[in-house]
């Protein structure tokens, strides 16, 4: 059986969002960074095994440094959520788990997944002990350049969508 | 014997060599005099360094020349405005004129088309009972709009759930999402509460957007769209909308005990009845 679920990839600027998802469903990467204006869709299937699969589409939206400022009208009808923030700026996740707050007081329900993204600038092991430390609370660390867990990130959230179910 | 005389006796006795050179600077200076004032043998011999820098030059143009050539085009250009539109014009004219009589060419097959014998007499007679021109009827027939494409899409998530189309387009799902997207935006954008997007233009297409509760209807006609065919189409929208809503009363009739959520309806089933309600329609 195969169903469509709309999931909100949401963010500070210029985390990886667009790159995120552009490696997910082309599993390509750009150096290029264009600022994403508005909203902009796209669709991946995830199979979940022989029998099952979930349609993705995808909604991209421009980030936001007030987590308060996204359109709520955009959030409606959301199964699930992807927050991305940047492993190389504190400034887009020191304030992590009130920007998760406003979220989920914008979106009662869905799952939400945390992703601190561009792993491939910064030592993995160095960066997990100061989340640990700082008590960031994360569900993944991924690369869109390499590509490294964002497979994992989608497949994760298909999973959960498919126990809600 | 003089004293020059003596003195040259004296430098042949001493420096023989000098003689012989000076002889030879003297001969290559006759064949270079030569050269230079018989033209052709100097082009020969110049010719081809003039080209070399020639032709590095014209290359090296686009990045010397090119941005003062651009600049100095941009200036006249808009300090002679009129004088450019008046060059262009006859180009212009002749580009217009024969995408005019392309198009006009295109029309005339779709006539000719359309006048088959037994569609000829047809015309003729509703011209007849009609009172109008015949060309007319035909023009109007031809401008007349169809429905390419109807879509029935989930009104928050922007998930489609039923589609049916005439041609062939990109992912379908995906022009939902980004319908559903720029409806969200332009209603959010004015803050009015209830007021919803219905009409989005391009060109010849016209995309009709119905609303209501749970879920909207998207038809993307071609051709002239006028209020007459408008009504047309929202009749058909109704009466199918009415049918799905039949099939899932869960959307409409909602409680505290029992939330808002939509029945599992057969997609195939759904689409075999969005083509059977708008695929031979005419508005």
């Amino acid at each position: 059986m195969q169903r469509s679920r709309k999931i909100v990839v949401l963010g500070h600027f210029g985390v990886g969002k667009t790159s995120l998802i552009r490696r997910f469903v082309e599993d390509t990467f750009s150096d290029n960074y264009k600022v994403s204006i508005g909203v902009h869709i796209t669709k991946k299937v995830v199979v979940l095994n022989a029998d099952d699969a979930v349609t993705f589409i995808l909604w991209d939206l421009e980030g936001t440094d007030e987590m308060e400022q996204i359109r709520d009208a955009y959030l409606l009808g959301t199964h699930g959520v992807v927050f991305v923030f940047d492993v190389t700026r504190p400034s887009t996740f020191q304030n992590l788990i009130r920007d998760i707050e406003i979220v989920r007081q914008k979106i009662q329900g869905p799952p939400i997944l945390v992703v601190g993204n561009k792993t491939d600038l910064i030592d993995l092991e160095k960066l997990e002990q100061q989340m640990l430390e700082n008590t960031i609370p994360y569900d993944f660390l991924t690369s869109a350049k390499t590509g490294n867990e964002v497979e994992a990130v989608f497949l994760k959230l298909a999973t959960l969508l498919n126990e809600d179910a | 014997m003089k004293e020059q005389e003596k003195l040259e006796l004296l430098k042949d006795i001493l420096y023989p060599e000098d003689r012989g050179q000076v002889e030879d600077i003297s001969k290559r200076i006759t064949l270079l005099e030569l050269i230079i004032n018989d033209q052709e043998q100097l082009a020969e011999k110049v010719n081809p360094l003039v080209d070399q820098k020639i032709d590095s030059f014209t290359k090296s143009i686009p990045d010397t020349l090119g941005p003062t050539i651009t600049a100095t085009l941009k200036k006249e250009i808009k300090n002679h405005k009129d004088e450019v539109v008046d060059a262009l014009y006859p180009v212009l004219g002749k580009m217009v004129k024969k995408y005019v009589a392309q198009e006009i060419k295109v029309l005339s097959e779709k006539i000719d088309n359309q006048l088959s014998f037994i569609k000829r007499w047809k015309l003729r007679l509703r011209a007849i009972f009609t009172g109008k021109k015949e060309e007319e009827l035909l023009l109007k027939e031809l401008s007349s709009s169809k429905i390419e494409q109807v879509l029935l899409i989930e009104r928050d998530s922007g998930i489609l759930k039923a589609s049916y189309s005439r041609t062939s387009s990109i992912d379908e799902e995906m022009i939902s999402g980004m319908l559903t997207a720029i409806k969200t935006f332009v209603e959010d954008a004015y803050h009015k509460k209830n007021q919803n997007l219905e009409l989005i233009e391009y060109e010849n297409y016209h995309i009709h957007l119905q609303s209501f509760v749970t879920h909207y209807v998207a038809v993307v006609i071609s051709g002239d769209y006028a209020l007459k065919s408008k009504n047309k189409l929202q009749d058909l929208i109704f009466n199918f909308y009415y049918n799905f809503m039949a099939m899932n009363l869960d959307l409409v009739f909602t409680s505290k005990d029992r939330p808002k959520e939509s029945k599992t309806i057969d997609k195939e089933w759904l689409e075999k009845e969005l083509a059977e309600s708008f695929g031979n329609a005419k508005i």
